[in-house]
């Protein structure tokens, strides 16, 4: 069954405690629940937010990277229950790598998320991605089968059961793909070879409850052998484009624990330990054309936060949060440095919350000691190994009318340089500043209801400047790169997104139409072609439309998706430019009720309708037109 | 709700059926040579490497006589050819009225004709880096026994027999057949090529093998060939990490050389005709040969990656004796250079290695004109 209620109606806001009042609301929200058949990928939800962009590869195997209103990825925190997800090696998070099986709900905030108890991470990212697993209230479990185009079969199963005051749930997923999937090559059309993934994902988590609090633990343990097809290239008959592969075996622990002490003082306690191991291999004996790299990799992370939260007196409180965390990476390639990062992040936070005014000041500090073993790796400074930086953020809220809601923040963040920029062997630069980020943006609301049908409106202008970017610029030889604080871009954007929903008898319907404008300007060399640009990857228009409609038992829903031209460089001439694409997909579903315990939904799902060939990354072509099916079996 | 479906679904059929725009031609540019070249020169060629992995190699071709510069010219000649040039051009020569350009990451040798650029043979060569002629062969190095030795079998597929590290190798092409008919081993990862009185001299770099356990060694030798044998009769050290070789035409061989990017610099190197090795000058980025004389320019802070700029320097060498060279330039990322005359030089500058370079044209010591050229511009050649 689906729900099709509005999600956050300004109403239901105000009942809530002043505590939990928000003052920034998520520019995008989706329940899980609420999809009709949902995509197998996070990615592939994300892909429709306005001010979003995806860069993906292909494939159910290849990377895919979120970039939030051009601040580039590395700018965007992926948070896992409050608790971020993070890459020390390259600060870019694989979307592609989270399935929908598990998670409740997918928001994604530009600016500034600012809630009683968060951790200090979530306060110093330049926008973030949440992905909240649903806390299961009963006793219960869900057998999915879903299976379709290109060899993919995606079996899942996972259980709830509740024990007392405490809740456990285990679920396992496993995925194939080969990832055949016909492109055009020039003037020919082939097969996308050595495309394909496995991959393996089994979970713990226990949810419980104490007096005044709750906490939570996951445990979760996933691997994968996939391989990388390659970009597409002139290349000499006989020769693959690549015979790349990797294979992952991603561990990690981690737990929360919220308690209020007194009516005015609560606390959060999270931690995380993670470890992640990567072996890449570019199997010069299969593809003679590549070079030889057969590397293992193993990062290691361990996160500690407090958050403490204090009202003051009625509408006005206070939160400080304290994060430490330590990064290691090891490889066993020739000269590899062995580096080690320690984080401290801290945060200061104050809140006024009325019904129709509130406003939240935020200071956040971070700094970090990066050591590495530098015996073998000539001509490196260990100088300024620490970094720090100061990143302040303000957010208001103004509600004048019932109807009518605002919302407007300023916010200075930065992104660390990573393990790669810095201690690369073939390319890396010890003195890397880190690259910053300047937001200021809106977001006006609009809201009606007229007997079955809700309308809803919103405009969110921004402006974000990048500097210090960092940039690889290769050296006299191609073999030697080396990375410069020399970027600085300037985006100018606005998206808008215009809801309606109805629900009469046995009908219910939506309708979510969103638009993307971003001007992304290269700024960084006033005596450069390329001053002036739009930036790779960007398009200045974008947008997408979604209709989901219910009748009974039955969901449907069409998804369609534009990305205008765009360039894969900052020169904007005809020999860079992708050709502007849409594509829409469309899933139908029927719940059918074995017994008063037992439920059966049937779906399918169809995307690239149209067969649409196109590229979101140079040389990386898209799948067209595939099916999935899925079965669910679900006991309550 | 049946309107906003019909909305949605003609949304999707409108952006399916976008065309894309045409694309106006500003691909030729104003370059007129302030003096006419001594030799009789007719056009000028400029490879641009492009970036690896995104297939924009292309070949620029600057008309002598007309001051005409045009963008993109194989592509342009080739329009059946909807791959292009390839991925990676990294080399370029002419040869009786052909242009023989070596795409490296294609696996390619493009034949193409210098009068019209139109296509006459696509050779394949795994891992092709530089090539130097005699009057009968083409001789091309490759580095495909680093990646993955192996050899052609007799329906020309490529066949690895070993890929732990092995040396490289020198194919021989028949200039009249396009076809390859042997090889010879040389060092590790062969890069550049020279023919001098019967004899080819390949610079070895052990550019891979420096990455590679347990060595981490870079190659430093001279493999000298003989071509009437078409065996390595002569192997010479010079020093790490070798690049570019140049003939003089007086007996000389000069070898430039990349360093470690650590504690021995990049530098020029000579091979006398009587066999000794005598090093030259240190810091070469980049240089050519004309008449006997090596220009070059390279960057003092070379090894410092965390400077913003590069602080260059040019020299020359004649009869191994190193000479200041009073040439200021002015180019973000020196890559190219070229001499047309003792008067008249080209440098090829590629920006940022990602977007479109520039070619100036310097004469007498000043800049006279500047065109945007392909992505890497490195390699010339001038028929």
């Amino acid at each position: 069954m689906i729900c099709l209620q509005a999600p956050d109606s300004l109403q239901a806001s105000y009942v809530y405690a002043v505590k939990e009042l928000p003052v920034v609301r998520p520019s995008e929200e989706v329940q899980l629940s609420q999809e009709v058949a949902p995509p197998v990928l996070v990615a592939d939800i994300l892909r429709r937010f306005t001010g979003v962009q995806v860069k993906d590869y292909g494939g159910l195997g290849g990377l895919k990277t979120v970039n939030v209103r051009s601040l580039g990825s590395e700018h965007v925190g992926v948070f896992l229950d409050g608790i971020q997800v993070d890459n020390a090696q390259n600060m870019q998070v694989d979307l592609g790598r989270f399935s929908t099986e598990g998670i409740g709900q997918v928001s994604l905030y530009n600016g500034q998320k600012t809630r009683r108890l968060q951790t200090a991470k979530e306060y110093a990212s330049g926008a973030a991605v949440h992905l909240d697993s649903k806390r299961p209230v009963h006793s219960g479990g869900q057998f999915r089968v879903r299976g379709g185009s290109f060899g993919t079969i995606n079996p899942s199963a996972s259980w709830n059961q509740v024990l007392g005051r405490v809740t456990l749930r285990v679920s396992a997923e496993f995925l194939h793909s080969d990832g055949q999937y016909k492109y055009p090559c020039f003037d020919t059309t082939l097969v996308r070879e050595n495309s394909d993934i496995r991959s393996l994902r089994l979970e713990t988590q226990l949810f419980g409850s104490v007096k005044g609090g709750e906490w939570q633990l996951r445990l979760y343990a996933y691997g994968s052998e996939r391989g990388f097809p390659g970009p597409v290239i002139r290349r000499a008959l006989g020769f693959p484009f690549s015979a790349e592969r990797q294979a992952d075996q991603d561990l990690f622990i981690q737990g929360g624990w919220n308690q209020d002490w007194t009516a005015r003082y609560a606390t959060a306690v999270k931690f995380k330990y993670a470890n992640n191991y990567t072996h890449y291999n570019t199997h010069p004996e299969k593809n003679p054309m590549s070079m030889p790299w057969d590397v293992h990799y193993r990062q290691q992370s361990a996160y500690l936060s407090l958050a403490q939260s204090l009202v003051l007196c009625s509408p006005w409180s206070v939160d400080l949060s304290t994060d430490v965390q330590h990064n290691t990476l090891d490889a066993d390639s020739g000269q590899f440095v062995r580096p080690r990062r320690t984080a401290f992040t801290g945060a200061l936070a104050t809140r006024v919350v009325w019904e129709k005014f509130r406003a939240a000041a935020h200071l956040v500090y971070q700094g970090t000691w990066d050591r590495y073993d530098a015996s073998e790796a000539g001509g490196w400074s260990r100088e300024n190994s620490y970094r720090d930086a100061w990143m302040p953020s303000l957010s208001l809220f103004y509600a004048p009318w019932k109807w009518l809601e605002a919302d407007a923040f300023v916010k200075r963040s930065y992104r660390l340089p990573s393990f790669n920029d810095l201690y690369y062997t073939q390319m890396g630069n010890a003195s890397l500043r880190p690259e910053s980020a300047f937001q200021a943006g809106a977001d006006i609301r609009a809201q009606a209801a007229l007997r079955s049908w809700d309308w809803e409106l919103r405009v969110s202008p921004y402006y974000n400047r990048v500097s210090d970017k960092i940039v690889a610029i290769p050296t006299s030889s191609q073999f030697r790169w080396t990375m410069l604080n020399i970027g600085i871009v300037d985006v100018l954007g606005v998206d808008i997104k215009a809801r309606t929903g109805f629900h009469e008898g046995d009908w219910q319907g939506v309708l979510t139409l969103r638009y993307t404008f971003q001007q992304a300007l290269d700024h960084s060399d006033p005596a450069s072609l390329t001053w002036g640009n739009q930036v790779p990857y960007i398009p200045r228009h974008s947008g997408s439309g979604d209709l989901l409609l219910g009748w009974r038992k039955w969901s449907f829903c069409w998804e369609s998706t534009f990305t205008g031209e765009r360039w894969s460089r900052s020169a904007n001439i005809p020999d860079y430019r992708l050709a502007p694409w849409s594509i829409s997909d469309a899933a139908l579903s029927y719940t059918l009720d074995l017994s008063r315990r037992l439920a059966l939904d049937l779906s399918l799902r169809c995307n690239n309708l149209f067969n649409q060939r196109y590229q979101i990354v140079q040389g990386y072509p898209m799948p067209g037109f595939n099916a999935m099916l899925s079965l669910t079996l679900r006991i309550c | 709700m049946k309107k906003t479906a019909w909305f949605l679904a003609a949304l999707a059929v409108v952006c399916a059926c976008q065309k894309d725009p045409e694309t106006p031609d500003d691909s030729t540019q104003e370059a007129s040579l302030p003096e006419a070249p001594a030799q009789e020169a007719r056009l000028l060629f400029l490879l641009n490497e492009g970036a690896m992995g995104t297939n924009n190699a292309s070949l620029d071709v600057l008309n002598v006589a007309q001051g005409t510069y045009v963008t993109g010219a194989f592509k342009k000649q080739n329009p059946d050819a909807g791959a292009g040039l390839g991925d990676v051009g990294n080399d370029i020569a002419v040869v009786a009225d052909e242009v023989w350009m070596v795409i490296n990451n294609s696996g390619l040798v493009e034949v193409v004709s210098a009068q019209d650029q139109k296509e006459i043979a696509a050779i394949q060569v795994a891992t092709p880096r530089n090539l130097a002629f005699d009057d009968k062969y083409a001789y091309v190095t490759s580095w495909n026994g680093a990646y993955a030795k192996g050899s052609y079998d007799e329906n020309y597929k490529y066949v690895i027999t070993d890929y732990k590290n092995p040396k490289g190798v020198v194919y021989r092409i028949n200039l009249s057949t396009k076809k390859v008919d042997g090889s010879v081993e040389v060092g590790y990862q062969p890069e550049g090529i020279a023919f001098q009185d019967g004899k080819l001299y390949v610079a070895n770099s052990g550019g891979i093998s420096s990455q590679l356990a347990p060595n981490y060694a870079y190659d430093k030798t001279l493999s000298i060939i003989d071509t009437q044998s078409f065996t390595v009769t002569k192997t010479v050290d010079v020093q790490v990490n070798l690049k570019n070789v140049y003939a003089d035409g007086k007996g000389n061989i000069y070898v430039t050389t990349l360093g470690n990017y650590a504690d021995v610099h990049s530098g020029l190197y000579m091979l006398t005709a009587d066999g000794s090795v005598k090093h030259v000058g240190d810091y070469v980025s980049m240089s050519t040969i004309l008449d006997g004389t090596v220009y070059c320019v390279g960057a003092e802070n070379e090894y410092d990656w965390a400077a913003a700029s590069k602080i260059y320097k040019a020299w020359t060498a004649k009869e191994g004796v190193k000479a200041d060279w009073n040439f200021t330039m002015d180019a973000a990322v020196p890559y190219g250079l070229f001499a047309l005359n003792p008067e008249t030089f080209f440098v090829a500058d590629a920006v940022d290695y990602w977007n479109p370079g520039k070619l100036s044209c310097y004469y007498k010591g000043k800049k006279v004109w500047t065109v945007t050229v392909g992505v890497c511009p490195g390699h010339f050649a001038i028929w």
